[in-house]
């Protein structure tokens, strides 16, 4: 599965969000697309999946354009995981993770279904959940129904948008390390969103690196994750150190703001740190 | 681990068969009260002699002539007619609070009603019909059939040209409301007493007028578009993720959304030109039947229908006693409604809806 965008420009009503992203993904791995607040990580998901259809540009599956391809048929090539924080369903867990088998589901599929949602319920840790109604879940039960539906879809990528926002640094580190071990298990390209540099950067096999709309650096972990880098796109001083082969960031202090950047670096840099104390 | 898989399957099933069995009940309890308001009305009759005359009549003997006008060819047709009505728009609740994401969204929502009520006075005052070569007799129903669809084709044109998003839907079908219910007042302010009152008695929700001649076309409609929206079951689950993910899932929720809501008019339109407005059924039904069966549409939609059924025999049956000659139904399903709506949100545990 071979995922290729090119120049792709996303505007909402004339205020450029992405401009000029291009980049080439492939094979069985974790990808982390990392970056401030505001910066068009989730346009770009959802450009790539259509939700969204880039201004200009193109996006490719197979050397496919995403454009042509029918929403039955990519919704059984792409996944997604959309943040979650305030959605509710009226629904048992058990049906809201069937949602998911939809571009699957044909008449006499419920037995295998509900294997299958079964299958991925344990292995998410939430079977004992199956039967309670969604809306009675905590934050993070939340979020691990969501991941447990898109991945049920068995797709060939998986697209996730901040899938460890409302979890406890264990569930941080379990589902991320989780997803990195289904990109290998089950074949599949998982592109996440994230917040949390140093979890990314201890599982992620790449890194794609947002900056002003464009992507600013994208490579191993090794390579995106350096002091000069985190200065530009956070605005943070920070030290780098090594854990296990991956970078690990200290993160020192906030650049002063001037009015230019106010907007970038206040919101990244109380939440970066705070989710980084919080892994150490 | 396998043990395991086998016990939420279990589980799984049974809870479907607890919701199968809950509507199984609902119908029973329509069914029963099906023969009881046979019973009731200004004729005099017990229940057990009106449910007699009833199955004498299908096997085709007379005892009882005048009974067997009265029960026969007043009271069945009535009291299917509730039927038709409760489950109709009980099944059209229930796929506009889908489709909107909304717990108040209604069959009347689209503003239906009020155009179905122009329609019916522009035929009562101004003896108007829209529709050509239709009989006199059939003038103001087939006026408030045409006009009760404007309100939705103008919505689905908007949406046409312009991206609308559901909140914006609803807003406009509340603007045409508006609109027609001024046209309305200004034929009934201007109206002569007479046709002031049938206007004013179309408008609350009776189920006097409807005879034998209505109910084939009162049925045939209402069950081939319950059936048409049953279809949509699965994709009106799909709806509950909110329009972006749905995309994701392989479906278009702006096809989903006016496919299910013109069918859901054309529902209510076929019910409401016969007995006018009936209120509150539409949206308490679909609430009764989340809180016993869950959301899941597979399974809400014929509970639902099966308790709107039940819900407005029993309403009528106590319209028919209630008065000197009786009250409409609309009144009292609203009376009724009302309370009992009250009744379940304060009692309710959890939200159901979100």
């Amino acid at each position: 599965m071979e995922l290729r965008i090119k120049d792709v420009c996303f505007s909402y009503s004339s205020v450029p969000v992405l401009k000029d992203v291009s980049f080439d993904l492939g094979g069985n791995e974790l990808v982390s697309i990392l970056g401030p607040n505001g910066v068009g990580k989730s346009t770009l998901i959802h450009c790539i999946n259509k939700i969204l259809a880039p201004t200009s540009g193109t996006v490719l599956i197979d050397g496919k354009d995403v454009s042509e391809i029918k929403l039955k048929e990519l919704a059984k090539q792409i996944g997604y995981v959309p943040y979650s924080a305030n959605d509710s369903f009226p629904l048992s867990v058990i049906d809201t993770v069937m949602i998911g088998r939809h571009p699957h589901s044909r008449w006499g599929t419920l037995d295998k279904d509900l294997d299958i949602v079964y299958d991925t319920l344990r292995m998410l840790g939430i079977s004992h959940l199956a039967m309670r109604a969604f809306n009675e879940l905590s934050a993070g039960q939340h979020q691990k129904v969501m991941l447990a539906r898109g991945l049920v879809q068995e797709p060939e990528i998986l697209l996730l948008d901040e899938p460890t926002s409302n979890l406890d640094v264990r569930h941080q580190l379990d589902v991320t390390k989780m997803l990195r071990r289904l990109s290998r298990e089950k074949g599949i390209l998982i592109v996440m969103i994230s917040h949390d540099i140093n979890i990314a950067a201890k599982y992620s096999d790449k890194i794609i690196l947002m900056h002003e709309g464009s992507v600013y650096d994208i490579g191993t972990p090794n390579e995106v994750i350096t002091a000069d880098n985190l200065r530009t796109v956070y605005g943070v001083t920070a030290e780098i150190t090594k854990d296990d082969d991956a970078p690990h960031v200290i993160l020192k202090d906030a650049l002063p703001m001037d009015e230019d950047c106010e907007e970038a670096s206040e919101k990244a840099v109380p939440s970066v740190e705070g989710k980084t104390d919080a892994a150490v | 681990m396998i043990v395991d898989s086998v016990a939420v399957k279990g589980e799984y099933v049974s809870g479907n068969r607890r919701r199968v069995l809950w509507t199984l009940s609902f119908v029973v309890l329509a069914l029963a009260l099906f023969f009881v308001t046979l019973g009731f009305g200004v004729f005099k009759i017990s229940v057990v002699d009106a449910i007699a005359v009833f199955f004498d009549h299908i096997l085709g003997n007379y005892v009882d002539p005048r009974a067997d006008v009265y029960v026969w060819d007043t009271r069945v047709p009535r009291a299917l007619g509730a039927v038709i009505a409760g489950s109709g728009l009980a099944v059209a609740g229930v796929v506009m609070q889908n489709d909107f994401k909304n717990p108040l969204a209604e069959p009347y929502t689209m503003g239906i009603s009020s155009g179905a009520f122009l329609g019916a006075t522009l035929g009562i005052i101004m003896n108007i019909s829209v529709v050509p070569f239709v009989p006199a007799g059939s003038q103001v129903v087939a006026n408030a059939y045409v006009f009760s669809l404007i309100p939705v084709a103008i919505i689905a044109l908007f949406s046409k040209f312009r991206k609308l998003t559901p909140m914006s839907m609803i807003l406009t079908g509340i603007a045409v409301m508006f609109l027609f219910s001024s046209i309305s007042q200004i034929l009934m302010v201007t109206a002569p007493s007479e046709s002031l009152a049938d206007a004013y008695a179309w408008r609350v929700g009776s189920l006097d007028r409807v005879r034998w001649d209505a109910v084939p076309m009162m049925a045939g409609s209402t069950i081939l578009l319950g059936v048409l929206l049953y279809m949509f079951a699965g994709r009106l689950n799909v709806m509950y993720v909110g329009d972006r993910s749905v995309k994701t899932l392989g479906e278009s929720p702006m096809f989903i959304r006016l496919a299910t809501m013109i069918l859901a008019s054309l529902l209510t339109a076929g019910i409401v030109s016969y007995t006018g407005t009936i209120g509150f059924i539409g949206l308490v039904g679909p609430h009764v039947a989340r809180i016993f069966i869950g959301s899941n549409n597979r399974y809400l939609i014929p509970a639902s229908a099966a308790f709107g059924a039940a819900f407005i025999l029993f309403a009528d049956t106590v319209a028919k006693v209630s008065g000197i000659n009786g009250l409409p139904v609309g009144v009292i399903s609203s009376m009724v409604g009302g309370p009992l709506f009250i009744w379940i949100l304060i009692k309710q545990r959890k939200n159901v809806w979100a």
